[in-house]
Formats: structure tokens, C-alpha cells, sequence
């Protein structure tokens, strides 16, 4: 079941980022065209840069769910089957671990409570915690910075998803999910 | 206790982005920092909010565009017309051709997959040892790496804050000094080992291969002129290349299938969001590194042996061919610049060009050194052959490539020359 959501939600996370990645290409291509034109277009760069962001940090999640990071593994591929096992078992905790971490940061850095709390009143948010998140602007494109920013909640919860899926799954031969 | 804790996750294969978050996240908790967690994932998203990174999937995405387009076998015929009737021809084809693919792909790993699969078969079937075929292929790929346009440059000019345009020049000179070596050595061999004669190719036949070569000899044109005359930065030129290989691919050669775009893309994005998330991770990790004062560290212990700067990247290169036959080169160079490229600027008065060429040249050595090397596996795999049977045939090569790391490490103007 776990398997099933964990794998649907990668093949979801792998198709936005492929259409990311069209468009930092298409954005990149416009500006060159406009400023040839003498007419370019100022956000451009900084959309096409939170265009790649986005791209990667659904990547790197969906990456998890298909095994298929960089890692070193002369150790582990001389190791027996049964300590391969175990091995293969710490890194998808250690991995687990790492999500679990990074939603307990999204959390103190978005501190979703606190907000409730102020009535969703941004200045008296920030006149009780220091917190800034909800009024850092971006520079270019006049949408507030915390929208652009929720990707990492996206990626801790999708980290999270794949690594207790993997986790969880105590077959023997663990099939690694073909990539696309 | 963080160095070991460091040390035992990447010996059990935790992913390298992983365990730099992760070690990162053991050291501000020992530390009694946690109010850096705070910003831990803003930290994060800011390492990687950078122009010079638009590049790696731009660049990715033309290597994956021209290898379905059929640009390959283009640009063997044309380097055929230059190399093809010299006796052992088929051996030099090969180099010249790797010279060109190397201003295409950004990536010595993809330019052997690509590379050994179109070379290996044609040289064994014209008398070849497959063992040497497959060397020379692997050996031709460390060029990808150094001529422009590089990932391993990209990477390495986001991290030591150069332009990359001018870490792109840099990577010529020394290039082209790695072919003229190259083909040193394959002459050497051919004394030996008497290489099956070429033949020229008739005029006309000549001709039309460099006619069919054109269009995707376009490419390279566009990425090193765009950069060399300052027209467009490495992120657009990577833009503008990969559009250019999809309209050649598709219109001109017809073999490129515009359904497969979408799988392509994927590809592209996945590989290149590995990377970038390493990145991001290194980000952070770059506090560990900074609270810890390893470069002043480390400088203090090496300034003690040696106040010369040539001395100095004898040690480097020395301590790097170790780190890269064991850890993944792009990678090794996200660990390693923060920390040694401090000590070459400041206690050594090194160029930031210059040292990153030869950190990154060395570092890709690695993929061809056992027991991780990516590359050489690549080309046993593609070229059906054992990793050792390669290695009895590359050793000159690496030989060649040691050569060329003490020149540009004695000589800063290799490097230095074009910017």
C-alpha cells in the first residue's frame, strides 16, 4: 500500500520536474531572445532560477524513492548478503532520519502554530517570534518568497514518504524501481 | 566523533548529499547550536539559488538531445576526413572525435557510454585489440570533462565564486594539451603494437562527410563562441546548444523523435537534480566546515612542509588521486574546494582558474582508476570487455594525464592563458 503511494507519488514528482526542466530551457531561450531584441524581460533569470530549485528538490525526492543517488559502494558490494541487507536497512533510516529532521526544520521555520496563534496577523507573528518568513519579498517577480519556499515542505514530506516506504519493505531482494 | 560518523556513512553508501546533511545536522546538535536548525532549510534553498547552475541541466539535456539525434556517427565521419588514412587511423579518429564530442557533453561518464558503444565494435571489427579500443575510448572521454563546456567547471565555479565563462577558457589550453598527449601515446603504442592500416576517403566521400557534419558541428560553435567572444553567458549558450541539437536532430538528420522529448526531459531532470541537491547539502555542510576552521587547520599543517606553491599542488594532486579513485569526482570536487581552495588563495597565492582545472582534471581521473571508477566500468559494459583487460591497455594513458597535471600545476599560464 505504502509501496504503491510511494511510487505513484514519485512518478508525479518525476513528470513535474521534467516540465520544469522544459521550462527553465524555455525561459533561458526567451531571455536570450528578448535581450537580442534589446527588450529583455527582468524576471526572467530569477523565475528560470526557482523554476531549476523546484526541479531539483522534486527530483532529489523522487531520487530517493528510485534508489538511484550518488553514493559510494565499494564496501557494501563485498559485503555478504545478509550484511548487505543490514546495511541497506541503516542507510534507509539514516535517510528516513534526514526527512524526519528536515520536516521538524520546514516546521520551526514556517512555525505554522505560531501564525494560527497571531490570527494569521503577519506583523503581530513577527513581533512575537523575530520570525520574517511571511514578509521576505522576492526580488523580481512581486509574489512573497514563502510561496517560492514551500517546495522544501514538499521535499521533506516526499523524502519522508519514500524512505518509510523503503523502510518499511523487508523483502528480501529489494527491486530497484526502473527509471524512466 | 563527527569525522567518524562522517566517514562510516559514506563507507555504507548513504547517498553523498545525505551525509553531508546529515553530518551537518550531528554537528550543530554536538555543537549546542540548534538554533541554526532554524534556518537549516533556507540555507538549503539559498545554496543552490544560482544563475552559473541553470547550466547543468541545460547542458545535460543537449548531451541526452545529440546522443538520441544522431550526432555521433556525424562527427566520427568527419573526423574520418582528418585522421582516417594514417596507419592505426581508426585509433586517431576516435581521439579527434572525443575532442569534438568534449565540446558538446559536459560529462566524461556520458561521453564514454556514448563514445564506447559507437567506437569499441568499429575498431575491434577493423583489427583492434578490444582491450586498447576500449582504453583509448575511455581515455578520449577525460577530455569531456576539461574542454568546454564542463559540469565538473560549472560546479566548481559555483562553489569557488568564479565566472564560468572564465573557468570555460581556462579548461582549453589544457585540453587540447591532453589531446596532442593522447596522441603521443597512441603513436607510441602503434610502434609496438603495429596497428591495421586506414584508408582515405575519396574526395567526394569526403566531402559529404563533413557536409553531413555541419549542422551538428553548429553546436560546439555556438557554446565556445558564445562564450569566447562574450556573447552570451554559459547558461544561455547551454540553452541555445541544446535548441539547435533538438532542431538537427529532428528536421535535418530525422532521427530524433520529438515523442521521446518527454522521456529526455525526465532523464534530464532527475540526473540533473542529483547533482544540484549535492549542492544544496554542500551548502550546509560549509558551515561544519567553516565553525570547525578546517582550512586554517589544514593550512597550518601544510604551510609547515612547504611554502611553494608548486610543492604544494604536487601534495594536492597527490592526496586528490587518492580521494577520486575512491569518491565520484563531482562529488570529491563539491568536498573538497571549500576547504583546499582557501588554502591555495590565501597561504599559496594560486589562481582560482588554475587550481580548479587541476583539481577537476584530477579528480575525473578517478572514474578511470579501479576500485570506483565509474568510467572504466561504463566502458567495459559498453564495449563488452572486463575492467582489467582496459586497464592493461589505459595505463599509458593515465601515465599521460599525470604528465599533464605536473605541467599545468608547474606552469599557471596553461591555464591561464585565454581569460
Amino acid at each position: 500500500m505504502l509501496k504503491c503511494i510511494s511510487a505513484g507519488w514519485a512518478r508525479i514528482e518525476l513528470a513535474v520536474a521534467a516540465c520544469l526542466a522544459l521550462g527553465v530551457t524555455l525561459l533561458i531561450l526567451l531571455n536570450v531572445v528578448t535581450r537580442s531584441w534589446g527588450a529583455a524581460l527582468y524576471w526572467v533569470d530569477e523565475l528560470a532560477i526557482y523554476t531549476m530549485v523546484w526541479m531539483t528538490f522534486l527530483g532529489a525526492s523522487a531520487a530517493i524513492h528510485y534508489g538511484n543517488a550518488v553514493a559510494i559502494t565499494i564496501l557494501t558490494d563485498v559485503l555478504p548478503p545478509a550484511l548487505k541487507w543490514g546495511a541497506a536497512k541503516l542507510v534507509d533510516l539514516i535517510i528516513f532520519a534526514f526527512a524526519l529532521f528536515l520536516l521538524w526544520f520546514c516546521w520551526r521555520w514556517f512555525a505554522p502554530l505560531s501564525l494560527v496563534r497571531a490570527g494569521f496577523d503577519v506583523s503581530a507573528f513577527q513581533a512575537e517570534t523575530f520570525n520574517f518568513i511571511y514578509a521576505e519579498p522576492t526580488l523580481t517577480l512581486r509574489i512573497p518568497k514563502y510561496l517560492v519556499w514551500l517546495v522544501m515542505w514538499l521535499f521533506a514530506l516526499g523524502a519522508t514518504l519514500h524512505s518509510l516506504a523503503h523502510l518499511l519493505d523487508f523483502s528480501s531482494e529489494r527491486e530497484a524501481p526502473e527509471t524512466p | 566523533m563527527t569525522p567518524f560518523i562522517f566517514a562510516f556513512k559514506l563507507l555504507i553508501a548513504v547517498p553523498v548529499a545525505i551525509v553531508l546533511a546529515m553530518t551537518s545536522i550531528w554537528y550543530i546538535w554536538e555543537s549546542d547550536n540548534v538554533v541554526l536548525y532554524d534556518s537549516f532549510a533556507q540555507k538549503m534553498f539559498a545554496g543552490i539559488e544560482n544563475y552559473g547552475l541553470l547550466a547543468i541541466p541545460l547542458f545535460m539535456l543537449t548531451g541526452e538531445l545529440m546522443n538520441e539525434g544522431g550526432m555521433t556517427k556525424r562527427l566520427i565521419d568527419a573526423a574520418r576526413v582528418f585522421v582516417g588514412g594514417f596507419r592505426g587511423g581508426l585509433a586517431y579518429i576516435n581521439l579527434l572525435a572525443n575532442m569534438f564530442m568534449a565540446a558538446i557533453i559536459g560529462s566524461a561518464p556520458a561521453q564514454i557510454a556514448v563514445m564506447s558503444r559507437a567506437m569499441v565494435p568499429t575498431m575491434e571489427k577493423e583489427g583492434y585489440d578490444r582491450g586498447f579500443a576500449a582504453a583509448s575510448t575511455a581515455a578520449g572521454g577525460l577530455l569531456a570533462p576539461v574542454i568546454p563546456p564542463s559540469m565538473i567547471f560549472v560546479i566548481y565555479g559555483v562553489l569557488a565564486q568564479v565566472p564560468i565563462g572564465d573557468m570555460f577558457l581556462a579548461g582549453i589550453v589544457p585540453g587540447l594539451i591532453l589531446v596532442v598527449m593522447f596522441a603521443t601515446v597512441i603513436t607510441l603504442i602503434g610502434l609496438k603494437q603495429d596497428f591495421p592500416r586506414g584508408t582515405w576517403m575519396r574526395p567526394t566521400e569526403a566531402g559529404m562527410a563533413l557536409l553531413r557534419c555541419l549542422p551538428a558541428a553548429l553546436i560546439p560553435l555556438a557554446i565556445i563562441g558564445g562564450i569566447l567572444f562574450g556573447i552570451a553567458t554559459p547558461t544561455e549558450s547551454a540553452a541555445v546548444a541544446s535548441l539547435i541539437a533538438f532542431l538537427v536532430g529532428w528536421l535535418v538528420y530525422r532521427e530524433l523523435d520529438p515523442k521521446s522529448l518527454f522521456s529526455i526531459f525526465q532523464r534530464t531532470a532527475i540526473n540533473a537534480s542529483m547533482i544540484i541537491f549535492m549542492i544544496a547539502a554542500a551548502s550546509v555542510f560549509g558551515w561544519v566546515v567553516i565553525y570547525e576552521a578546517l582550512p586554517q587547520k589544514l593550512a597550518a599543517l601544510i604551510t609547515a612542509i612547504t611554502d611553494n606553491p608548486f610543492l604544494f599542488l604536487l601534495i594536492v594532486n597527490l592526496i586528490l588521486l587518492f580521494v577520486g579513485m575512491l569518491i565520484d569526482g563531482i562529488a570529491a570536487v563539491i568536498l573538497i574546494t571549500p576547504i583546499l581552495l582557501p588554502i591555495a588563495m590565501n597561504s599559496y597565492d594560486i589562481s582560482p582558474f588554475q587550481f580548479g582545472v587541476v583539481i577537476c582534471l584530477n579528480l575525473v581521473l578517478g572514474l578511470l582508476t579501479p576500485p570506483v571508477g565509474i568510467g572504466l566500468y561504463i566502458a567495459a559494459s559498453m564495449g563488452d570487455t572486463s575492467a582489467g583487460r582496459i586497464l592493461r591497455s589505459l595505463w599509458p594513458f593515465l601515465i599521460a594525464v599525470a604528465v599533464v597535471l605536473v605541467m599545468l600545476s608547474y606552469f599557471p599560464s596553461l591555464s591561464l592563458a585565454l581569460i
